[in-house]
């Protein structure tokens, strides 16, 4: 079954935080829970790991009203990483792995498992300010993980690492896949999610807008892309006067529109020759999510395109 | 429609929204409160306990508690072997006095001068008497010796004469920077004996014999009766007084600094953010009373350290000594008698009510700072409002019977300190050292209570400091 987010509503005095906000999370998969800066993403997986509790609606995971589900089962990477500076690492992460509920040998196999594959056995014994963000942030992973939970929350895990740890950690994220667990997690790299995720929720100001797999969402948008590159003709101007098409992007290597799903592509194909065009580059793509995110985040619609449904 | 921007509200909700940030109570993680209760104050315990402030302060506090306690022998071991010695010579120029010859004399006033205790015999005696007597024969040469004090040869002179009708006469001759003669240490004495002499001198030329001199100098009988409750040796009572000033100052020492270690805790954990994964896995009922645990654990491990350390010191002394003096008498002696014990279990008892006590109040006061940096401010009224009982109990201890610092040591926050320097001072019935306690332990549990709540409240709020009403609502409502 999983995480179900049903009809939650939360208010800091008469500020609506979350207004009926409603998700589903499938068990095992990898879900991108995203949407813009103060739209509610922290305060939505605080509550599901019941630090916060919602003024009404419910979560539960697999039937299960999640303050009654054991702390174990679930991992937390805040978005405001935090350890303690001073303390030596092994210490820490064995004090919250036995914290969460496991016992001192487990947690030790754990970390001495975990520590290899991350390569950060050489600083077991050091003080977490002693090292660089960047094995902080691996260390940060490790203390989400040790105790083995079945729910992993992380809030832009991937956020300050460079391509190398950005890699190991992705390679972590398939290995937590492959063992079962259920990873939620946002991000503002959409090209992660079009990576990673199989499942996502875009959520604005305290509501659900969009939901569903990626591939849903994607051909729910209603439009295709295409991409254009003229040798002869750089501008392409006539492009904005055919009707539905939208021009979205101008770049070196071509010009990106949108292009009404009724539409056929080739139309553009057939203007460009008519006016003598040296075609070198011409696609038809998916929209991106980032081209989705924009378009539901921002309050501004492009002219001349149909409403967006939402899930 | 307008165009939004695209929305980068700031991170930390503006200040209505703070109100529900309040930690939901309850939960999965209340099944194991005692464990996690004991993982993290066991944690908290070892942090702290290898914290390189901790290990230093500890080690400067032992050594000063030994010194301290080594220092009235030291003191006088230096001075008995101190080479100012006071040389005096007198010439006796009055034949015998009271049947004494010159030896006699001479043995006279020494006692006089020197006391009675003798050094101990033995090849290690480094204890000089502070006088050394000398008897010239009669008819030497005053100038001579007058110019061995004018030189510093010599310290006093003292010529003895005696007048055409047999009164004798006493010249004092040295050579001092004070200002006046009169303000000369060594003049006082030698005038008491003097004046010792001249009565025996009297006494025998009027015919008395020197036994019946003797009891003429001898004291009265004179019994001193106390019809107050404590029948107190003197040793108790000294002992009293000094452990409870001992007791209040170490009180006051461990809740300040142990407290504040509780507020930056608490504080240090909020603003590097760990609280937040903290928070997943345990409630902060628990955060807090574990935290309040290992540090207390690991003040009363220091505290504990220094009061044995101290009394070993203290015990060592007098074979110390024994060792450098050649005897253990004179100076302060500290016996470990039934009534100490006594006072130091209810020093240790006071000291953990009072810090469990203040404890809560500092973690609250942790809670809701939103940077490390402000926490001595927010901590300075507590300090402060500990401050009265700690005054009250200097203040009182002249008078530690009076009614307005009786009702003060029941008052839970002041109780440790007044009532330490009552029990040291004066006397308190048993029921009211078991009333006190009793009332401490309900206001710590009642404070631990409103804690949480703030706590609860605080913990993960990083904005600005909450207004009072907002606390006041807090409180109440959670």
């Amino acid at each position: 079954m999983g995480l179900r987010v049903e009809h939650i509503d939360k208010s800091f005095a008469e500020l609506h935080v979350i207004t009926d906000l409603s998700m589903e999370v499938r068990e095992g998969s990898l879900f991108g829970f995203l949407g813009p800066n103060g739209a509610g993403k922290t305060t939505t997986m605080r509550m599901i790991l019941d630090i916060l509790r919602p003024d009404s609606g419910r979560i539960t995971w697999n039937g299960q009203d999640v303050s009654n589900v054991p702390r174990h089962n679930w991992g937390y990477l805040p978005e405001e990483r935090g350890l303690y500076p001073k303390v030596e690492v092994e210490e820490q992460l064995l004090f919250l792995a036995r914290l969460h509920g496991l016992s001192k040998s487990a947690a030790r196999a754990h970390l001495d498992e975990w520590t290899q594959r991350f390569q950060v056995t050489e600083y077991r014994k050091k003080k977490v300010e002693e090292l660089s963000k960047g094995n902080q942030q691996k260390i940060q992973f490790l203390a989400t993980i040790l105790h083995d939970p079945l729910i992993l929350i992380m809030d832009e895990p991937f956020s300050g690492l460079d391509p190398i740890n950005a890699t190991i950690l992705k390679e972590a994220f398939e290995e937590m896949h492959r063992r079962g667990k259920t990873i939620i997690f946002s991000t503002h790299q959409l090209e992660q999610v079009e990576e990673l995720c199989q499942d996502v929720v875009i959520i604005n100001k305290g509501q659900t807008i969009v939901q569903g797999s990626v591939r849903e969402v994607k051909r729910q948008h209603g439009r295709n892309v295409a991409r254009l590159k003229l040798d002869n003709d750089a501008e392409a101007r006539w492009l904005e006067e055919l009707p539905g098409v939208q021009v979205t992007k101008r770049r070196q290597d071509y010009i990106e529109m949108q292009i009404r799903a009724n539409l056929n592509p080739n139309l553009i194909v057939e203007e460009a020759l008519r006016r003598g065009g040296v075609i070198s580059r011409f696609e038809l793509t998916e929209p991106s999510l980032t081209d989705i995110f924009i378009e539901h985040v921002s309050e501004a619609p492009h002219p001349g395109v149909p409403a967006t449904l939402s899930a | 429609m307008s165009k939004k921007s695209g929305a980068v509200l700031e991170r930390e909700p503006p200040l209505r929204e703070q109100s529900a940030l309040t930690i939901s109570r309850g939960g999965a993680a209340h099944q194991h409160t005692l464990r996690n209760i004991g993982l993290i104050a066991g944690y908290e315990f070892r942090k702290r306990v290898r914290q390189r402030s901790f290990i230093i302060v500890t080690i400067i506090m032992l050594v000063l508690v030994v010194l301290g306690a080594c220092a009235p022998t030291a003191i006088q071991y230096f001075t008995a072997t101190s080479s100012s010695q006071t040389k005096m010579v007198v010439v006796n120029n009055a034949g015998p006095i009271a049947g004494m010859n010159d030896a006699a004399l001479s043995r006279f006033i020494g006692t006089a001068l020197n006391g009675t205790a003798t050094p101990a015999t033995g090849t290690n005696t480094s204890g000089n008497p502070p006088y050394s007597i000398r008897i010239a024969p009669a008819g030497s040469s005053s100038s001579s010796l007058q110019k061995q004090v004018k030189d510093g040869a010599l310290s006093i002179l003292l010529v003895l004469d005696r007048a055409p009708n047999g009164d004798m006469h006493f010249t004092y001759y040295t050579n001092t920077s004070n200002s006046s003669l009169s303000e000369d240490p060594h003049l006082a004495r030698v005038q008491a004996f003097a004046g010792q002499l001249n009565v025996l001198d009297k006494a025998s030329r009027l015919g008395l014999t020197p036994t019946q001199t003797a009891s003429l100098f001898a004291q009265p009988a004179f019994s001193a009766v106390n019809t107050g409750q404590n029948s107190r040796s003197v040793a108790d009572t000294v002992t009293g007084y000094i452990l409870a000033y001992v007791g209040i100052l170490l009180i006051f020492m461990s809740i300040y600094l142990y407290g504040y270690g509780v507020a930056t805790g608490v504080a240090e954990e909020k603003g590097s953010r760990i609280m937040e994964i903290l928070v997943n896995a345990a409630t902060p009922f628990q955060l807090m009373v574990g935290k309040i645990v290992g540090i207390g654990a690991a003040g009363l491990t220091q505290m504990a350290g220094f009061v044995v350390v101290g009394i070993g010191a203290l015990l060592l002394q007098a074979p110390l000594k024994a060792l450098l003096l050649g005897s253990s008498a004179g100076g302060l002696n500290l016996d470990v008698t039934g009534a100490s014990v006594t006072l130091l279990l209810l020093l240790l008892v006071y000291f953990l009510l009072g810090f469990l006590l203040y404890a809560t109040l500092f973690a609250a006061v942790g809670a809701l700072v939103k940077r490390q940096e402000a926490v001595q401010n927010v901590v300075q009224p507590v300090i402060w409002f500990f401050m009265v009982g700690y005054l009250v109990s200097f203040i009182g201890i002249s008078s530690p019977d009076a009614a307005w610092v009786k009702v003060i040591s029941y008052i839970p926050f002041w109780t440790p300190t007044t009532m330490l320097m009552r029990i040291g001072t004066g006397a308190v019935a048993w029921w009211e050292i078991a009333l006190t306690i009793a009332l401490m332990l309900v206001a710590i549990f009642l404070c631990a209570v409103i804690s949480a709540r703030i706590y609860r409240y605080g913990v993960l709020m990083y904005g600005q400091k909450p207004g009072l009403r907002q606390l006041v609502k807090v409180v109440r409502g959670a």
